[in-house]
């Protein structure tokens, strides 16, 4: 499929159509930050804490009289970032282990599902929560957690692809012509798996967000003045009685952005294999 | 005449596991096979679907290792050869397949598919690669403009003969072709049978031809083998075989031929019933004896040697001295003479 008619069926779909225009709002603000913030995200005054939302202000002030609204908007681009990092990673790490495990199956195959399984019952914040607590706290150590603790989808929607590929008749075609098996991988195997791959994406990018997010408000990711949404919410949420704009906006700002992504890989999902689940 | 393939009680079988609780068993595919196929003939190997015809046609090639047994390509020993000690083997031999959609990468477009066999065998040279895959195009009788083209963009015929290109694109000497007319339309069946034949003379290919189709196979083979559960049960030359028949499994194979004619009698029909029998537990005695008209004690318990009834005519039944089944096989080939 070309990428234009990618396209063309994305916008024309009305869940992923919706979906790709919130991504590409986000991703505006998240390039343009320095432009839309009035202040930058650092700017203390303390005069003006805690201002509830004006025309002048418009999310409000937080109590060290930072522009709520400016911290969101540069707050995105470390939302964004993380959560592609995250999503590279575990792709990489998933997608390695499943091609590995689904083309040579037997006791490698075995193995590898077992560690799969076992990654994939713990609960992933608490796993996390062990990991950073072994190698610190910061967001590289946060991707670092998170990447590391949920690849398995991956493993297991490539693993189930291979499987079912490998025994289809143009691989014994491309081994009657001679192709070794790293060829055979990635030039016949991986590219029927790519599509599902990149919906696998587009749906764990939202959880890698939410969980970075997660991981900052329990204090381990982002540290101060770092403007992290996640921490943004737990900054707030000291003074969700008195003021409950600070932790509100950022709040919103993850919702809508999950939400894109979901709706994107959602309708990506139809448009490009309609056979696969997750 | 030199045999190009030699293949000595081959057997092939796959494990089959039953569950945490049931026994695993051994389906045989293959099952104590032996022939041999000549340079520049056409050996059709016919039998229903699960009869171990496809098995047989990938042993040959080794993109299967067989369970035991001996196969000879060339007068080199293949059949324990490594994957990496089979690289000769693979620019020397092709294979098509039945279904052509199925055995082209769907994200690979017609220029790669081509190209990489050459690639594989160590062929970098841009220039000779495009004057190579032009001719190969002309020859199987597709444009140019196809190449950038992806296998869902183009016919099923087109797509089979994309499929023969990439066969025959190293000059092979043996191709295997398992079924390459089955899945097409009738129209298009008699199409690439033709271009098979002409690439035959063009190229002096040596085919192996599976098919469960005795017309067809009567069209293209010089030499034909009958395989039923596995084993061999007749072979003769195409022109021997099918006006002696003696097997009587041959007979109904053939004999199950539609005819588009709606006045001819079933009583005209040599018909067996029944279904192929399991590879796990195969009968005892002659594997046909279930379901043949003929059987008798001694073929329910002793089993058939492949023997020479007549010249170059072998044959795997204890009873075709009693039987008599020409005037089958001549009303048969009659009636379909009468259609065309």
């Amino acid at each position: 499929m070309k990428i234009s008619n990618i396209l063309r069926l994305m916008f024309g779909y009305r869940t992923s159509c919706i979906g790709a225009l919130i991504i590409l709002a986000v991703s505006s603000v998240a390039i343009a930050a320095d432009v839309i913030a009035p202040k930058h995200y650092s700017d203390v005054d303390i005069v003006k804490k805690l201002q509830p939302p004006s025309w002048k202000c418009i999310f409000g002030t937080d109590h060290y009289g930072r522009d709520v609204f400016s911290r969101v908007v540069y707050g995105t681009r470390i939302a964004l970032w993380v959560g592609l990092l995250v999503v590279l990673v575990e792709a990489l790490v998933g997608v390695g282990l499943g091609l590995i495990a689904g083309y040579y199956g037997g006791g490698l195959d075995k193995v590898i599902l077992a560690i799969t399984d076992m990654t994939w019952a713990l609960p992933p914040i608490v796993l996390a929560l062990g990991v950073i607590t072994l190698i610190g706290p910061g967001l590289t150590q946060v991707v670092a957690a998170i990447a590391l603790v949920s690849w398995p989808p991956f493993t297991r929607v490539v693993r189930a692809k291979m499987v079912s590929l490998k025994e289809r008749e143009f691989i014994l075609a491309a081994r009657s012509i001679g192709e070794s098996s790293l060829n055979i991988i990635f030039r016949y195997l991986l590219p029927n798996i790519v599509p599902s791959i990149i919906v696998l994406m587009t749906l764990t990018l939202p959880s890698a967000i939410l969980s970075t997010t997660a991981l900052s408000f329990l204090g381990f990711g982002a540290q101060p003045p770092t403007p992290d949404w996640g921490a943004m919410l737990s900054e707030g949420a000291a003074q969700l009685i008195i003021a409950p704009w600070i932790a509100t906006f950022p709040g919103i700002f993850i919702v809508i952005t999950a939400l894109g992504f979901n709706l994107l890989g959602d309708g990506l999902r139809d448009i490009l294999d309609p056979k696969l689940k997750i | 005449m030199e045999h190009l393939v030699e293949v000595q009680d081959l057997k092939k079988s796959f494990l089959t596991k039953g569950g945490i609780f049931g026994k695993s068993s051994d389906v045989k595919a293959v099952d104590g096979v032996d022939l041999y196929l000549n340079k520049g003939e056409t050996l059709g190997v016919v039998g229903e679907s699960g009869c171990g015809k496809t098995t047989l046609g990938r042993l040959v090639l080794r993109l299967i290792k067989p369970t035991s047994g001996k196969i000879n390509f060339d007068e080199v020993d293949i059949t324990n050869l490594s994957e990496r000690k089979l690289l000769w083997l693979r620019k020397r031999t092709g294979m098509v397949f039945q279904d052509p959609s199925a055995s082209l990468n769907p994200r690979m477009n017609i220029r790669s598919t081509l190209k990489r066999p050459l690639v594989v065998h160590g062929i970098k040279d841009k220039n000779t690669i495009q004057k190579r895959i032009i001719e190969m195009l002309e020859k199987v009788g597709l444009n140019e403009d196809q190449l950038e083209r992806f296998p869902h963009q183009i016919s099923g015929g087109q797509q089979q003969r994309v499929a023969i290109a990439r066969a025959i694109m190293l000059n092979p000497d043996l191709v295997v072709l398992d079924e390459p007319t089955s899945s097409l339309d009738v129209s298009v069946q008699a199409q690439i049978l033709n271009l098979l034949l002409k690439l035959q003379r063009d190229l002096n290919l040596t085919y192996l031809f599976i098919t469960h189709d005795l017309v067809v196979e009567r069209h293209v083979s010089d030499r034909i083998v009958v395989m039923y559960c596995g084993k061999i049960l007749e072979s003769a030359d195409t022109d021997e075989l099918l006006g002696n028949t003696m097997h009587p499994y041959t007979v109904s194979l053939f004999s199950s031929t539609p005819i588009p004619n709606p006045h001819l009698k079933s009583t005209n029909r040599f018909i067996v019933g029944g279904e192929p029998p399991s590879l796990i537990h195969p009968p005892r005695g002659c594997r046909f004896h279930p379901r043949c008209p003929y059987a008798e004690g001694k073929c329910k318990k002793v089993e058939p040697k492949l023997v020479e009834a007549a010249k170059d005519h072998f044959l795997a039944c204890h009873k075709f001295e009693e039987i008599d089944l020409l005037t089958y096989v001549k009303r048969f080939w009659k009636l379909m003479e009468r259609l065309n």
